[in-house]
């Protein structure tokens, strides 16, 4: 009998179906790896287990027992504890502290501290979580902190551990004795369950794999049995991506004839950026051409929010430079580097993108109040800017009842089409674009698409960041990956490309060397 | 139905208001319906009683103008009291250095002065906020104490009047007084300066490039950067202006009121200023109403004490009450008006 048993598991957020019919089962002293993309649905399926979410349909069992509508502290209860991409400690308290939180240990309100940090260094030795219990978290190191985490389960008595991208936070050394701790807690009988899309690591660690694609179940498969390349290619999913690629056919004509001579029109080279410490950004270098479409892709928070701000000029290098057109934008800000041509088109729409409580005319004129044609150096020609909003508003089809209404009452894609129509309305050289469909709707996704087609063939150069692997492929010329600060290769996006490559290297495998 | 609930909102706020006020005037030994009609009387019973009220109001407004102004900017200004103070003795300086000044020249250049005073007293908390990311709240709030404690060494040592024992400035030179308007009240001209800077202010936030980018940093600090807007600039741009308008409400109450410097010169203007902003809606002409408003209760309740004996502490129960009321009113009444979200 499995220790664990989720049966024919479905969940839909709105329309989206995040889980669609999804068995999976563990038993004791098995780690099985659940293996996907970003969105296929490991983390809905994990928060249904552990309790966050209720599932529309299914069924789970915990040894043996149905288990119906439960908290997450009835899951703790039972045996079950998650580990969560962002730690759960109080920064300000001592490890001891940390994984007694909220228990009522012997001598309850005044807890003999000595016997619990004895208890807790046995069990540190035990499973060999190094971790000193007297020491403040805020002190720790994040490896540090994560064994903090997993001791905190144990000493709850969990059977069965959820680690959710675990060595996401974890440098190359911390991942390696991280595997060492998975393989005590195996011999000790626990069972694991490692979100991860870490090929390496899931063929390293796991006895058993289950591999998600679009919230569906695509394979199920024993970790001796398995070879990279078909992880890379069941998690991508071939047919999917050649079906987007042949909607919007190769690069322009213009983008294959240029001219090795001419300078390309955004060029970075080894830039570095460090904050608090971490390095960010590792001697990113790369090129875009006038013409062309380059698709960074990656996983979410492997320095793209870094890169495309560097570019933009919202934050300073700490070494490398950034060209315009040849010459280098050292120095200049966001607004003169937005006079040289650069357009954005953030990630996060409702913090960098719009100013919410503003109409759809004053979000529109952001970034166009020094232009010329809006005449008066003081005052603000605000029935110029009415008119302009509402070009705008009849040009992308957005959906609003005038340039007066509030760009908080619009809905994510109109919200979108907004941001578009103001930042390409200079007709920009350079246009860097963050996530640009997350989130909308298929109409505005398509778009938003065949807006930055048309700029493309008009000659901007496009720097595309994008988690969507399906998106990189539909659009771009060319595409390079971005893992864990530093840019691969860039591969053109032709016939030839080679699919098992480009996820290998959004595995963090493969060759490194500039685009 | 809406309009409706939202206008039986503000009357409970204003029933609850007016039971506490009565209650609190029964349980300080007093005729309430007596204390009512010496309120009416005081404020508004007699041309003094009114131009009373509008010489309260014009520092009220003064400085809530420039509250106002840096919240719209996001700089949460708490130290108009230390720039009314650094106002008052900026124009008490200018007035000193230069009393052979014609009027025409010297009430305008005191007035200035004090604005500046207030404007650069203010500029610092802004830099610190606009450079290193410093809580302005936090350091508005302890300049006052520096600001306040700087003019009493000032009228000890600086500005003292050699020729009196108490710690206070010589009088002024008449060519600084600013006019009075109203012959036989105290009204003077400050009032027609805070219209006037209710005015600029308007058309600042509202129909100014400066403005609109002033506005855009304090409503989303992050899009305005990602657009080209200096965050850091337009900060310190608005916590000088908010600075100045408060300075310039400390210059005309020495213009226009004292006459000379005076510890205590502002009874806590700068932190009504705050209210008076709440009130007021951050918008210029709601900051006059409201200001207006405020100094009629304070010159009510004055006279209250005179004609019924209920201490003036009452006024200060009522506004406290009342801004608990209005932060409160939306949570309060919410069967009535329903969720009020979205708009500002």
């Amino acid at each position: 009998m499995a220790l664990l048993s989720m049966r024919r598991i479905r969940k839909s957020f709105g329309g989206t179906v995040a889980n669609d019919d999804i068995s999976i089962d563990v038993e004791a002293g098995e780690i099985r790896a659940l293996l996907g993309e970003n969105g296929a649905g490991k983390t809905t399926l994990m928060n249904i287990l552990y309790g966050l979410y209720e599932a529309d349909s299914g069924e789970l069992f915990w040894k043996g027992r149905e288990l119906g509508a439960h908290s997450p502290r009835e899951s703790i209860a039972a045996g079950l504890g998650m580990v969560h991409q962002h730690f759960m400690l109080v920064p300000t308290l001592t490890v001891s502290q940390n994984v007694t939180l909220g228990l009522k240990s012997a001598g309850h309100p005044f807890p003999d501290r000595r016997k619990l940090d004895a208890k807790l260094a046995a069990l540190s030795r035990l499973y060999g979580l190094d971790a000193p219990p007297a020491a403040k978290v805020a002190s720790l190191s994040l490896g540090e902190q994560q064994r903090v985490e997993i001791l905190k389960l144990l000493y709850r008595g969990a059977e069965l551990l959820i680690l959710d991208e675990p060595t996401a936070v974890l440098t190359p050394r911390e991942a390696e004795s991280f595997l060492a701790v998975l393989k005590r807690l195996k011999a000790e009988g626990h069972a694991v369950i490692l979100i991860t899309h870490r090929i390496a690591e899931v063929l390293q660690a796991a006895d058993a794999i289950t591999v998600l694609r679009g919230g569906r179940k695509v394979a199920e498969l024993a970790a001796a049995e398995a070879s990279p390349e078909e992880l890379s290619r069941l998690m991508i999913g071939r047919e999917v991506a050649k079906a987007g690629r042949a909607r919007h056919g190769a690069a322009s004509p213009s983008a294959t004839t240029r001219t090795a001579a001419s300078p390309a029109a955004l060029r970075l080279d080894s830039v570095r950026l460090s904050e608090r410490g971490r390095e960010k950004l590792s001697g990113i270098s790369l090129e875009v051409h006038g013409g062309e479409i380059l698709g960074i892709a990656g996983i979410d928070g492997n320095g793209q929010r870094e890169l495309a701000e560097c570019v933009l000029g919202l934050r300073r290098s700490g070494s490398g430079s950034v060209r315009f057109g040849g010459s280098s934008v050292e120095g200049k800000g966001v607004a003169a580097r937005a006079r040289l041509g650069l357009a954005y088109v953030p990630d996060d729409r409702h913090r960098d993108g719009l100013v919410l409580d503003m109409d759809l005319a004053e979000n529109f004129a952001l970034k166009s109040l020094d232009r010329p044609g809006l005449r008066g150096r003081l005052f603000l020609n605000r029935s110029r800017l009415a008119a302009a909003a509402a070009e705008a508003i009849r040009d992308y089809g957005i959906k609003a009842s005038g340039p007066s209404s509030g760009a908080r009452l619009l809905s994510g894609g109109n919200q979108q089409k907004l941001i578009l129509a103001r930042e390409l309305a200079g007709s920009p050289s350079i246009v860097v674009v963050s996530q640009p469909t997350r989130g909308l709707d298929v109409g505005a996704a398509e778009f938003v698409r065949e807006r930055l087609i048309e700029r493309r063939d008009a000659g901007a150069a496009i720097l595309l960041i994008s988690a969507d692997l399906d998106e990189i492929l539909a659009l771009s010329d060319r595409i390079a990956v971005m893992h864990r600060g530093r840019l691969s290769e860039s591969l053109a996006n032709d016939e030839g490309l080679d699919l098992t490559r480009l996820g290998l290297l959004m595995a963090g495998e493969g060759a490194e060397t500039p685009a | 139905m809406r309009a409706l609930g939202l206008a039986l909102s503000y009357a409970a706020s204003g029933l609850v208001l007016l039971a506490a006020a009565a209650g609190a005037i029964a349980a300080a030994g007093c005729d309430p319906a007596a204390a009512a009609a010496g309120f009416a009387r005081g404020a508004f019973g007699s041309v003094y009683g009114l131009s009373e009220v509008v010489v309260r109001a014009t520092p009220l407004a003064l400085a809530g103008l420039g509250v106002a102004l840096g919240f719209r900017a996001g700089f949460f200004n708490i130290g108009s009291e230390g720039q009314i103070y650094l106002g008052a003795a900026g124009a008490t300086a200018t007035a000193l250095l230069f009393p052979g000044l014609p009027p025409w020249a010297l009430a305008p250049l005191c007035l200035l002065a004090g604005a500046a005073a207030g404007g650069a007293w203010a500029a610092v908390p802004g830099l610190l906020k606009a450079r290193f990311g410093l809580s302005e709240a936090i350091n508005t709030i302890m300049f006052n104490y520096i600001a306040i404690n700087l003019v009493g060494i000032l009228v000890r040592t600086l500005l003292k009047d050699p020729a009196n024992p108490l710690p206070m400035s010589p009088r002024l030179p008449e060519a600084s007084f600013l006019p009075v308007i109203v012959p036989g009240t105290r009204l003077h001209a400050g009032f027609l300066l805070a219209l006037a800077s209710a005015a600029f202010v308007a058309v600042l936030i509202g129909w100014t490039k400066a403005g609109f980018r002033m506005r855009a940093v304090g409503l989303a600090p992050r899009a305005a950067a990602a657009c080209g807007i200096s965050v850091a600039g337009n900060v310190l741009l608005a916590s000088t202006l908010s600075g100045a308008l408060a300075g310039l409400a400390g210059a005309s109450e020495i213009a226009g009121v004292h006459h000379r410097l005076l510890e205590g010169i502002s009874p806590g203007f700068g932190y009504l200023a705050i209210i008076v902003a709440l009130l007021g809606r951050n918008r210029p002409a709601g900051v006059v109403a409201s200001a207006l408003g405020i100094a009629a209760l304070q010159v009510g309740s004055t006279a209250m004490q005179r004609s019924a004996g209920v201490p003036t502490s009452i006024a200060w129960i009522i506004m406290g009450l009342l801004v608990a009321l209005i932060l409160a009113r939306p949570t309060l009444f919410r069967s009535l008006i329903g969720a009020e979200g979205g708009k500002r």
